[in-house]
């Protein structure tokens, strides 16, 4: 509270006691006619009570759905942070045309490659290093996605290419794209239609383990499979 | 301000030259005025050129302005065989005058003097023009003090491209955004910077002009955009671009015009670079089965393989004179900076660091300017084209990298 609301607050004091002093000394010229106030006031006071209990009741009330109000702000409030804060992870964001998923599929789709222990788990393809060809053992991990294209027309994905960050930066972007071609094409041939999965690379350039060691260049040395709309807004 | 100041890089000299000028600044009458002295300005640069052996004034007082007011016995007693003397002196109009002779103590002769009118702003800018003029008058080439430098800076949230003076200091971003700024290439008249931005989540190459801020994209198409490259003409670029498969180098105009595709192999070709006369292209390439750097005439015809020695060298970069080519070589898990010369095709080793990257030669040929990674973190360094003379470059961004020197330009 600040020093002008105490200001206001002391004077208000002062008024009421200036009141209250009236009042009692009205009470004293009045002693003869005590019986009939007494019965009055008796009768105001418990008008008044009843009048304090509805009140009390109202206010209680309205105190629950103000809360309750303030509970749904917060968790508007809440998800909007959550969604503002995935869009600037995600600045260019278009929404997904019904056209191309429908939502049937999208809920079908979404539920199998949610399930951590399904095949489709895993997204990831690594790599040797200045390799782009797809280790044996992970031929079953783009089987498992090529089959789930096929069985899904209407989903696509983004093959994103990396690399570690040793050497040029030119030829990284160049090999990424590799990676995520050899990719698509290890798709293709299994009978996904291109139009299904588009690529890009993302070269040296957006490592995904920060170190600067074999174990973090190996992390970085890897192709991911996104899901458009599942994954990835867009 | 704070932006500007965090940005700038700070040059610390690791090794001299064989063979070093001795030369004496004497402190410029009136420059105490000034925010910044005139002579050390101009002292700093011939320093951290590594050609020059810089000499104290001594005792002398007052100190010589004018040559009247030269006392040779008294420089030539000292050992100092050159002298730059001058003064400043500020007029009516708000402008400064700015006079300097460079004058041989031997032969107590001025082998060169000018003066100049300039806005107090342009002190440094002239205090580079001096030290460039003593330069070539001592070592018979151009000096680059006055050019610029752009570079790659990474923030904790965000990528800025930045522009500055040759000595690190004066920088100031031209592009900023969270998504990674890669490859950036000035035009041979220096007033527009190609480059390739990933803020659209995908490589695309920008032209950005550097005199009104404006930008156009160059190549989007499907797949990756890369590696401009400017052709000495000014009005054509090369590029890398992965639109009719494997990434391959075409050719376009310098509006994105005359789309024209180079070569046409099974395998990676990136990182082109013209020679100076702009007749040819070297290039790298995985075609032999590990990546090498190859030359090709500029119309894609005659291509040849250049190194042979080891499984890894790369980004490939013309000498001024063309008579030589800075690349990146890789030997026992080290990446170092290597000069190839076309007529022996013998390689100099140049760096014997873990990490270097993204070598560019100054314009006149004697500095390269390229990346590093020491201690986790990106820095630049330079090296003298001899491998004698060595800087380090630090910078209080978290990394810097991706370096480009300037082309000379102005009224020389």
């Amino acid at each position: 509270m600040n020093q002008l609301s105490w200001a206001r607050l002391l004077a208000a004091l002062c008024v009421a006691l200036l009141i209250a002093g009236c009042g009692s000394k009205g009470g004293t010229e009045q002693k003869g006619g005590a019986t009939v106030e007494s019965r009055d006031i008796g009768e105001q006071q418990r008008a008044t009570d009843e009048q304090r209990a509805a009140d009390a009741k109202r206010a209680e009330e309205e105190r629950r759905r103000q809360e309750a109000e303030a509970r749904r702000l917060a968790e508007e409030k809440r998800k909007a942070d959550e969604a503002a804060l995935r869009a600037a992870e995600q600045p260019v964001v278009k929404p997904l045309p019904s056209a191309t998923v429908g939502e049937k599929a999208l809920s079908d789709a979404a539920t199998q490659l949610k399930d951590a222990s399904g095949p489709l788990s895993k997204r990831s393809v690594y790599y040797d290093f200045d390799m782009y060809n797809i280790r044996e053992e992970f031929q079953p991990i783009v089987e498992a996605h090529a089959k789930f294209l096929l069985e899904h027309k209407d989903v696509k994905v983004r093959v994103e290419g990396n690399c570690d960050e040793r050497g040029s930066r030119e030829y990284n972007l160049a090999l990424g794209q590799r990676r995520a071609d050899s990719i698509k094409r290890a798709m293709t041939l299994l009978g996904v239609p291109a139009k299904q999965i588009e690529t890009v690379s993302f070269g040296a350039e957006k490592p995904k383990a920060p170190g600067h060691d074999e174990e973090a260049w190996a992390e970085n040395r890897r192709s991911d499979i996104v899901y458009i709309g599942i994954d990835s807004p867009q | 301000m704070t932006t500007r100041a965090a940005a700038q890089l700070t040059i610390e000299i690791v090794g001299g030259g064989a063979n070093q000028i001795p030369i004496t600044l004497v402190p410029f009458g009136m420059e105490d005025k000034q925010p910044q002295r005139l002579s050390e300005i101009i002292a700093a640069d011939l320093n951290r050129s590594g050609r020059f052996k810089l000499q104290e004034p001594g005792s002398v007082r007052p100190f010589p302005t004018e040559p009247a007011e030269v006392n040779y016995r008294y420089w030539k007693n000292r050992g100092s065989q050159t002298l730059v003397i001058g003064r400043l002196a500020e007029r009516n109009d708000g402008r400064l005058d700015v006079r300097f002779r460079l004058l041989d103590s031997a032969k107590e002769s001025q082998l060169l003097g000018f003066s100049y009118t300039i806005a107090p702003a342009q002190l440094r800018a002239i205090a580079h023009k001096i030290a460039d003029i003593i330069y070539e008058k001592l070592t018979g080439e151009p000096g680059v003090f006055s050019t610029r430098i752009a570079y790659v800076a990474r923030n904790p949230d965000r990528f800025e491209l930045q522009v500055s003076d040759a000595d690190g200091l004066n920088s100031q971003f031209i592009l900023a955004h969270r998504e990674p700024i890669i490859s950036p290439a000035w035009s041979p008249d220096g007033t527009r910077i190609a480059y390739v931005s990933f803020e659209q989540r995908k490589s695309i190459v920008f032209l950005h002009n550097l005199i009104d801020g404006g930008r156009r994209i160059l190549a989007n198409y499907e797949g990756m955009n890369s590696a401009p490259a400017w052709a000495p003409d000014g009005e054509r670029l090369a590029l890398a671009l992965s639109k009719d498969g494997l990434t391959q180098i075409y050719q376009m105009r310098a509006d994105g015009s005359n789309l024209v595709r180079l070569t046409f192999s099974s395998a990676i070709d990136t990182e082109p670079n013209f020679s100076p006369d702009g007749r040819s292209i070297l290039f790298m390439s995985d075609r032999g089965g590990n990546p090498q750097i190859y030359r090709m005439s500029a119309n894609g015809a005659s291509v040849e393989r250049m190194t042979f020695d080891g499984t890894y060298n790369v980004t490939p970069r013309y000498s001024p004179d063309g008579k030589s080519f800075a690349y990146v070589q890789r030997a026992q898990g080290r990446y170092t900076l290597s000069v190839m010369d076309f007529a022996t095709r013998q390689a100099l080793a140049l760096t014997d660091n873990q990490f270097d990257s993204s070598p560019t030669f100054s314009p006149n040929g004697r500095m390269l300017l390229y990346a590093s990674i020491v201690k986790g973190r990106g820095i630049l360094a330079a090296v003298s084209s001899d491998g004698r003379i060595k800087q380090k470059i630090t910078s209080a961004a978290l990394d810097v990298r991706e370096p480009a020197w300037g082309p000379l330009v102005g009224n020389r």
